[in-house]
């Protein structure tokens, strides 16, 4: 039972060791990478058109609903306790700091984070990552980067647009319930607005964007020789990722807080 | 070392043991490709004949033992050496592992523009075109090689490994899945290779390959190395049981052509080459 364990530890210590490994291995070649032209720019561009613009339409959609949810409780609750002119605070920290940045870590793990570790772990098994060392082609250079990359811009673009929509589907009810003039209601909005609540959005956004990046890259890779590992690896970037996720949410919170 | 005939190794392997998913499948395997030859490895399914060229062509690193490329361990390479090496060869995979999501032309074309990205769009679309129409494929280049049969994919495999004419050519089974007609442009082609005194590594179970083209020919067992010689004396082995193959090439009987560095006669033909 206990070497069991000690097996098992030993096993998790090599992972997460070979893990950090491949972590910096990608930041090493992300450094090289705007260096010297090379074949990835075509992988970039693929990418952000795929996590970014492709998924606007469903962020701005989940955005709106949310925004009006925040809007329709704060409206309903906020009075019972004379707190109403909090509705605007409420809105900037739950969108701006919270919502915006983990919803769309959701989204893009849901469908870029799958999608990446699927077509890479397959890659894996019909040998196209060896084709590509065959040619002199780095894979973590040519396939990772650009997605590592390609991620996170559109991570820190799609997170921005959040606000903004989820900002807008608030503004939508406040018409049902109070008509207010856009600019009035701006105006509140921004001078609610703090630094503090941009930086605390984005640096979210970047570091989601890298923990999806790159955990999807990770267990893409790890699959092996046979296809019906290619689902398991996709299972794993999710799960993996919506963990690490939710613990890194709690640290930057923890960080901005203390 | 040079071999008996004065000829370095090109890629020279040294007590290679590689393993995959727990089963090793290379045991001690030591074997030195001759530069400017055409050697052929032979051996039944299974034997570790892929692995063997995966390990030489840079593609597996061994558990253990070394790796030599032109006398220079591979273990040691930095990024410039594997560049190097990597601009030297074209792997032919058993599988074709041609790139999916990338059309014909993309996938051929990808070793020029890595190391050669001094060529034009048009060069390149041009060397392609010319290298494929060779090579008897007459399908579009702006076909993904889904659409492909598995012959084709066969053939465009073969143009991407030595489109950027390397000096050391790697070839795992260059002939399976081709009719008859396909298989007589891709010996052609390793007729030319042969004649351009590129080093061409085949591991492959055509008898008809080895027969033709054999400079060297080894015999791969249980993950070693069992035989490895000029075809003659390695075809001419007391134990040419060691693989069926052997057993129908000595079947065969003498070549009407012998193979280079074998006989004086033919190293005196080399000089024209």
């Amino acid at each position: 039972m206990i070497a069991r364990l000690g097996h098992s530890a030993r096993l998790k210590g090599s992972s997460l060791l070979y893990g950090l490994g491949f972590f910096y291995n990608v930041l090493k070649e992300t450094g090289r990478f705007f260096r010297r032209s090379q074949v990835g720019y075509k992988v970039l561009i693929l990418q952000i058109l795929f996590t970014g613009y492709e998924a606007l339409a469903i962020n701005a959609v989940m955005a709106i609903a949310i925004g009006a949810a925040i809007n329709v409780i704060g409206q309903s609750l906020l009075p019972q306790f004379g707190q109403s002119q909090l509705m605007y605070s409420i809105l900037i920290i739950v969108i701006t700091r919270e919502l915006g940045p983990l919803l769309t870590a959701f989204v893009i793990t849901a469908r870029s984070g799958t999608a990446i570790a699927t077509q890479l772990g397959t890659m894996v098994v019909n040998h196209e990552i060896e084709a590509y060392i065959a040619v002199g082609l780095n894979p973590i250079s040519y396939l990772v980067v650009p997605r590592f990359i390609g991620v996170v811009v559109s991570m820190l673009v799609l997170t921005v647009y959040f606000n903004i929509f989820g900002l807008m589907g608030s503004f939508i009810v406040v018409q049902m319930i109070s008509p207010t003039p856009i600019g009035e209601y701006l105006g509140t909005l921004m001078s609610m607005l703090t630094v503090g609540d941009v930086v605390s959005g984005l640096t979210k956004a970047l570091v989601f964007g890298v923990v999806v990046s790159v955990v999807a890259t990770y267990q893409g890779f790890s699959v092996n020789r046979s296809s019906t590992e290619i689902p398991v690896a996709g299972i794993k970037a999710v799960g993996q990722s919506f963990i690490l996720i939710i613990l890194t949410d709690v640290l930057v919170t923890l960080v901005q807080y203390a | 070392m040079p071999d008996a005939e004065g000829t370095g190794p090109a890629i020279e392997l040294r007590g290679v043991v590689a393993s995959s998913g727990g089963y090793e499948i290379l045991s001690d395997a030591s074997i030195a490709f001759p530069e400017g030859l055409f050697s052929v490895v032979m051996g039944a399914a299974g034997s570790g004949k892929s692995t063997l060229l995966k390990v030489a062509g840079g593609l597996v690193v061994p558990d253990s033992g070394s790796v030599w490329f032109r006398g220079a361990d591979m273990g040691r390479f930095g990024r410039k050496d594997e560049t190097a090496f990597r601009a030297a060869t074209g792997f032919v995979f058993q599988d074709s592992a041609l790139w999916a999501d990338t059309n014909i032309l993309g996938n051929v074309s990808m070793p020029l523009r890595v190391h050669k990205p001094w060529m034009g769009e048009s060069a390149i679309a041009e060397a392609v075109r010319v290298l494929l129409q060779r090579l008897g494929y007459d399908e579009g280049m702006a076909m993904r090689p889904a659409e492909l049969s598995s012959g084709e994919q066969k053939l465009v495999s073969i143009a991407r490994a030595v489109i950027h004419d390397p000096s050391i050519v790697f070839m795992d089974d260059p002939t399976s899945n081709l009719d008859e007609d396909a298989a007589e442009k891709v010996y052609a082609l390793l007729e030319d290779l042969r004649e351009k005194r590129r080093t061409v590594v085949v591991v492959a179970n055509s008898s008809e390959l080895a027969y033709r083209f054999a400079d060297r020919l080894g015999v791969i067992k249980g993950g070693t190395v069992a035989a490895f010689g000029p075809y003659d004396e390695t075809v001419g082995r007391a134990e040419a049981a060691l693989s069926g193959s052997l057993a129908r090439l000595r079947a065969r009987g003498s070549r009407t052509r012998a193979g280079r560095g074998e006989a004086g006669a033919e190293n005196s033909q080399r000089g024209d080459v």
